[in-house]
């Protein structure tokens, strides 16, 4: 071996703890970027091959009423592979507790196996000819602990039916299980799909002969028309009244499986540049610092007629080898960790089919990014090679300029204050470079650590501004159609009410020219008490009778203004469509919604004095009550989301304690790094001190003390940094289905500020030892190395 | 034989700037030396002789003037060139031994013959500088004079041209410094190495085939020693 790299190597061994805790970094970035990205890859993969299996549609629309005829029509539209119809309808199901309230999507399957949207088996068989026949959806059969073999029973129009459950099956429709774009999550256990025969479906729901949602797949060459195929689909269908037709992409569940890959995505790029930035960083400090500290040892190098090339390779494969052990062992590492976070999708997400591929090329595009990474940090930490003059370097350096700093001057205070703190002051303020980087360093690590408490109030915030502030009511409560004021007086009487409000809610699609969107307007009384609408700054906006108001998202999504034009589609037979005035803009954290004065809105239907649904408070049991009732369609309370909503939460502590390590390792690897090559480099200043009489302790506290005001410096500067860092995340998290408010508690920076003492301090204790190992005679001794 | 000129150096002068003032280390400066010549060069400290010496070796360039190493003109080459000439035609020898702390002696030795094209046998020359035993001793396990002879075997093993110590002496004790100055006077003699040795130390002189003295920059006396007096005898 050269005997540089015996040299390199027993580097590496004199300062294995600064090399471990890079390496360690390295490791972390590598092991996230490679297991992250293999999961999503195989995640997608699996969604796609499963969509493949059940012949997952593309299209999907939602009509009032449409005969087999008009379906087989489609087929002539070119580019469409296949047309077919069903029945979809939301009905109660009965359960013990005749409080809880549960719901299930009867949904029909035709006789024929490869249907479009068709069910997966799991367990037990396919429906039979039997009208009593029914298959469960696996989340909801394991929720509720439905087995193949069980009876349930749906209220389909006002009447039980007792049917046998034959099958436990998944859906490409719904591995990610949520009643409509209002659910903040997955209910498993409160909303179900079942599958029924055609037959029986067409039967009890009234549609002999006819369906009320057509699938569409389309073939593959023709997939890039697809926004003129729906044009034509539309067309085509209008006289059955389209409500909606939702695209592939805009599908709930695959919209959310969409982001969830993205997610996993960027998690693997940002979290792996992060930590190879802040390696890079500390690479680059403590070669530097190695170099100038070897200033004599390269000045002979050079002298021995070692080139510069030479020279700089040999201090840049200190990195290399960082790079090296850290790709070797994330790489061995990222294996395993990619098989359980496969596990772990399996588990919750639902793709019968999801299994576990190892990609290599992902190996190299890690290794190359790390390479990258360590060669440049280790090439720019080290260029000071370059500089160095043989003949210089025999010299000792010129002794750095100290001259008074700016507190000196202000006498009153700097004769007031001890002399190690003068020193500590001092060393902070003539080491400028050392004491940005560290502050920087601690700053970082705040805002990192600040992150995950941020996330874990993400939700609970959102839910208080959306329940607690925007919207106000207790009970949500939807008819099964059309009412009119007697409804809400019958209402009154059974239930001890302390406001009700009519509300009339109805999804349409909104179009700004090519840009369109499906959501629910929502009527509501000009005097309101129970919506609270706020524009974007803050202040409070009157429900203007006429004209609409859009929730902030939609508007964006739409890109439209106050004062813009929309047109909304009407999807009723042989109404036209209108247009309308945007009036106002309005934040809304949850959902994206419209809103009109509900007079307005009658206008808008054509139809004045009825409403499809109440807003109510009351402290009285309104579900129960409500439960057997004749036209109510659903009943939501508010209570019920909350606490289903607080279960939810809990399974989030898991991440945000992931998050919370990453920022402690790389405060960690910061601080122990920045203060081991500080100790090295004043190995001389802390053995004349300590020849001078200053025992080990004062020197540890004094270096103590400088790392504490820099802390205190980092966390200054960290709290506005973690707070445009929360900003960033919660624009990317934002979607249409939810915004994510940014609110940071005054005890969440009391909380990441402890949390960011607390690894300095951990990183403090370990370099400890270098201090009391520091052997003073032999450094005076040694003048040169 | 010791009329063949290894080196020439003709009216170089080196000027530093420091600050507003410019001080000149050399001031017309002119030498030659010969093969296998035994040569000390005296002087004060501030007079001149290091950096000389960081001309001779090629660490260095001069404001002006020209060097001459083996005909071949030094203060032409560029960076790369005069890399290659420290490796091939260079052995150095430090006042503090500069070795490097991580490495053996062997280490330390290998170091500088891993890059030479006719480097000498390693253990032949540690054994010739008394260090057969403590080849695999770290630095830090070494006296000083242990040190300077790791250094000087370092300097021998590239089989130079020529050999350069700057004040081989000056960190040791008295005895131990004669047993280098003898160290090196037989490898002058047993490998027919040109040795340049500065030094403020005028009794080494007398070892010495010439001694140039050094003042100011410049030179102010040549002489040659017919005797040499054995290192063995010299006193301070």
């Amino acid at each position: 071996m050269k005997k540089l790299d015996i040299r390199l190597f027993r580097l590496i061994k004199n300062s294995k703890g600064q090399f471990i805790s890079l390496s360690v970094m390295v490791i972390l970035a590598l092991t996230i970027y490679v297991s992250f990205s293999m999961v999503a890859d195989n995640l997608n993969d699996s969604i796609f091959s499963y969509y493949e299996t059940t012949r997952f549609g593309d299209v999907f629309v939602e009509v009032v009423k449409i005969p087999k005829s008009a379906i087989d029509k489609l087929h002539g539209i070119e580019g469409i592979e296949k047309a077919e119809g069903r029945i979809s309808s939301d009905v109660p199901l009965r359960v013990e507790d005749p409080n809880e309230k549960v719901s299930v999507r009867v949904v029909s399957l035709p006789k024929e196996v490869a249907g479009l949207n068709n069910a997966y088996l799991l367990d037990g068989k396919r429906l039979t000819d039997s009208s009593k026949t029914t298959m469960v959806l696996q989340q909801f059969a394991d929720a509720r602990g439905i087995k193949a073999g069980d009876e349930i029973v749906p209220y389909i129009a006002g009447r039980q039916y007792p049917m046998d459950v034959v099958g436990i099956v998944g859906s490409p429709e719904y591995i990610y299980l949520m009643e409509n774009e209002q659910a903040l999550m997955p209910a498993p256990e409160k909303f179900g799909v079942i599958y029924v025969t055609e037959d029986f479906a067409q039967s009890v729901l009234g549609y002999q002969g006819s369906y009320n949602e057509v699938m569409i797949k389309i073939k593959d060459d023709y997939i890039d028309q697809i926004d003129s195929i729906v044009d034509e689909i539309e067309d085509q269908l209008d006289r059955y009244g389209v409500k909606r037709t939702i695209k592939r992409e805009d599908q709930l569940s695959h919209r959310m499986m969409m982001q969830e890959v993205e997610q996993l995505e960027t998690m693997a790029t940002a979290i792996t540049v992060l930590f190879l930035i802040v390696a890079g960083a500390i690479i680059n400090v403590m070669l530097s610092r190695i170099v100038k500290n070897d200033r004599m040892s390269i000045g002979v190098m050079k002298a021995l007629g070692y080139n510069n090339f030479k020279i700089l390779a040999h201090y840049t494969k200190f990195s290399v080898m960082i790079g090296l052990v850290g790709s070797i062992a994330g790489i061995l590492l990222s294996i395993p960790l990619s098989a359980a976070f496969t596990e772990l999708y399996i588990m919750y997400m639902n793709i019968p089919m999801f299994e576990m591929k190892v990609y290599p090329a992902y190996f190299v595009y890690g290794i190359l990014l790390t390479s990258v990474f360590c060669v440049l940090s280790g090439l720019m930490g080290a260029r000071s090679v370059l500089k160095i003059l043989p003949a210089d370097s025999m010299r000792p350096e010129a002794p750095k300029a100290g001259g008074r700093i700016w507190l000196e001057k202000i006498k009153p205070v700097w004769h007031a204050i001890s002399f190690s703190t003068k020193m500590v002051i001092r060393n902070i303020l003539r080491n400028k470079r050392r004491a940005v980087f560290l502050t920087v360093g601690i700053a970082l690590t705040y805002s990192i650590t600040m992150v995950p408490i941020f996330m874990s109030s993400v939700w609970g915030n959102l839910f208080v501004l959306q329940y607690g502030e925007f919207q106000t009511m207790d009970y949500n409560i939807d008819f099964s159609g059309p009412m009119n004021r007697n409804a809400l007086r019958e209402l009154s009487q059974m239930i001890d009410v302390d406001l009700i409000e009519p509300k009339t809610e109805i999804p349409f699609e909104l179009r700004n020219g090519w840009k369109k969107k499906v959501v629910s307007i929502i009527g509501i009384a000009k005097d309101t008490a129970v919506y609270h609408l706020k524009s974007p700054g803050g202040y409070p906006i009157e429900l203007p009778s006429s004209g609409i108001i859009l929730s902030e998202n939609l508007a964006k999504s739409l890109d439209v203004h106050i004062g813009d034009e929309i047109l909304i589609k009407n999807f009723l037979p042989d109404k036209k469509d209108k247009s309308i005035r945007v009036k106002g803009i309005t934040k809304q954290y949850l959902g994206a919604n419209a809103y009109m004065d509900i007079e307005a809105m009658s206008d808008l239907l054509g139809e004045h004095g009825v409403f499809t649904g109440a807003l109510m408070n009351s402290k009285d049991d309104v579900v129960s009550k409500l439960k057997n009732v004749k036209n109510i369609r659903q009943v939501q309370s508010v209570q019920d989301m909350k606490n289903s909503f607080l279960e939810f939460m809990d399974m989030m502590i898991y991440s945000v304690g992931v998050m919370m390590l990453f920022g402690g390792i790389l405060g960690f690897a910061i601080v122990y790094n920045v203060t081991i090559i500080s100790i090295s480099e004043r190995t001389m200043e802390f053995s004349s001190l300590r020849v001078m009489g200053f025992d080990k302790k004062e020197i540890y506290k004094m270096i103590t003390k400088e790392n504490g005001v820099m802390t205190l410096m980092g966390i200054l500067i960290g709290m506005p940094l973690g707070y445009s860092m929360c900003e960033g995340i919660a624009v990317s998290l934002t979607t249409d289905l939810y915004t994510i408010p940014i609110i940071i508690s005054p005890s969440s920076y009391v909380v990441t500020a402890v949390a960011t003492i607390f690894f300095v301090s951990l990183a403090q204790l370990a370099t400890i030892r270098k201090i009391y190992r520091l052997n003073f005679m032999e450094a005076l001794k040694n003048r040169i190395s | 034989m010791k009329n063949d000129v290894l080196m020439k150096v003709e009216n170089i002068s080196k000027f530093y700037q420091m600050g507003e003032v410019t001080v000149a280390a050399n001031k017309d400066v002119s030498l030659e030396l010969y093969q296998g010549e035994f040569v000390v060069i005296l002087g004060a400290s501030g007079s001149g002789k290091s950096t000389l010496l960081n001309v001779l070796g090629g660490m260095d360039l001069p404001t002006e003037g020209k060097v001459f190493m083996e005909g071949e003109e030094i203060t032409r080459y560029n960076d790369r060139k005069l890399t290659a000439y420290r490796r091939d035609k260079i052995g150095f020898v430090f006042q503090f031994y500069n070795l490097m702390a991580n490495l053996t002696s062997r280490e330390n030795v290998e170091l500088a013959t891993e890059i030479c094209k006719d480097a000498l046998d390693i253990d032949e020359v540690l054994e010739a500088v008394g260090l057969g035993d403590r080849k695999d001793h770290f630095p830090a396990q070494m006296s000083g004079g242990e040190q300077q002879r790791v250094a000087i075997a370092r300097a021998v093993a590239k089989n130079p041209a020529l050999l350069l110590c700057d004040e081989p002496t000056g960190a040791l004790d008295f005895k131990t410094g004669i047993k280098i100055l003898s160290l090196l006077k037989q490898i002058n003699e047993k490998y027919n190495k040109t040795i340049v040795i500065i030094t403020h130390n005028v009794p080494i002189g007398e070892m010495a085939d010439r001694v140039i003295k050094m003042r100011s920059g410049e030179i102010v006396e040549t002489k040659i020693n017919r005797n040499p007096v054995p290192p063995e005898r010299i006193e301070w």
